[in-house]
């Protein structure tokens, strides 16, 4: 009995830890998904307030900020989700060549021609790069 | 200033009509997207988009309501990818259907495969109407992707460049007011 009650404590700590890893490299969201994101929530309060909004300049975003209070809350809710996780995804853009610096000198010593082509020997290199390095370029979205 | 004015935020959504007239182009994936993109040092760099615009406003000008002929033989060799981006109606207004492609082209852009390449943004129409009419369309088109691009979905300034050709470079020649010539290609263009 105890041993099993150990077993399922490990279970539910392991569970939780695969969840935050999880919930990690969901944070950050491209453009596409964010778009699609946006659409399934937001939508309805689109087609009703910002209908003559442009792609450009935020101007869907900055309608549905300027709606606050008429659009719905589950809009508004994931604009801010939305937002939060492309911003960590341009972050994790910028992190990552520093991040991967010493995978880089260890495994794309020899690549030449600046950051892409380093950071695409590190992609196809992930086998042997570091979880810091793989974790940063998987949160940038280049895989 | 309000946050969501400051940040690099995204600005985009479908809106819910229309959605199943972009669903061919909600089926391209982000990795074909760079496949087709992805240049290498012997296709990349032979292309003029300036002289390109340029040829197409001076045949444009020709007048009438029909081009002769395409302005070159010489671009379907280049690295790119045709888009249907759906406009209102003479307009350079984007439509929600078309808002995925133009997230996914910039998601593509910002990976290691294209970063830092430069890219010619083509605007086309079909032959309906005059010429000169479409060429200034399809100019206001290009930049008004381009736009969309460089401000909320951050592609670097520099690696953009927007041009119109009008309907002086069918797709279809054969069939110069089917909708497959009303497009946006993106050009790979290198360095």
């Amino acid at each position: 009995m105890k041993i099993k009650s150990i077993y399922a404590v490990a279970a539910v700590c392991f569970m939780s830890l695969a969840m935050t890893a999880g919930a990690q490299a969901q944070q950050t969201m491209g453009y596409a998904d964010a778009v699609r994101t946006l659409a399934n929530a937001c939508g309805a309060d689109i087609n009703k307030y910002c209908s003559s909004a442009t792609l450009a300049n935020f101007g869907i975003t900055n309608c549905l900020v300027e709606n606050t209070g008429k659009v719905s809350a589950s809009c508004t809710a994931t604009v801010a989700t939305v937002t939060a996780a492309i911003e960590a995804r341009t972050a994790a853009q910028k992190a990552a060549p520093q991040l991967c610096e010493r995978d880089a000198r260890q495994f794309c010593a020899n690549i030449k021609g600046g950051n892409r082509f380093v950071l695409q020997c590190l992609l196809k290199a992930e086998r042997r790069v570091g979880k810091a390095c793989n974790n940063a370029i998987t949160a940038a979205g280049w895989r | 200033m309000n946050k969501f004015f400051a940040a690099p935020l995204l600005a985009a959504a479908f809106a819910v009509a229309g959605v199943s007239a972009a669903s061919a182009q909600a089926q391209m994936t982000r990795n074909e997207v760079i496949s087709s993109l992805a240049g290498t040092a012997a296709t990349v760099g032979r292309f003029d988009p300036i002289a390109l615009e340029q040829a197409a406003a001076k045949a444009a000008a020709s007048g009438g309501e029909d081009a002769v002929s395409r302005v070159s033989d010489s671009l379907s060799k280049l690295p790119q990818l045709s888009v249907e981006i759906n406009f209102d109606l003479n307009s350079g207004q984007i439509k929600p259907e078309s808002y995925y492609a133009v997230g996914l082209i910039a998601d593509a852009m910002a990976t290691p495969s294209l970063m830092g390449q430069r890219f010619a943004v083509v605007g086309h129409t079909d032959a309906t109407g005059p010429r000169e009419f479409n060429f200034k369309l399809s100019q206001k088109r290009a930049r008004s992707v381009a736009e969309a691009l460089i401000t909320t979905f951050n592609v670097p300034v520099d690696e953009l460049i927007a041009i119109g050709v009008g309907e002086e470079q069918l797709q279809d020649p054969a069939n110069p007011k089917a909708a497959i010539n009303r497009r946006v290609q993106i050009i790979n263009i290198g360095h």
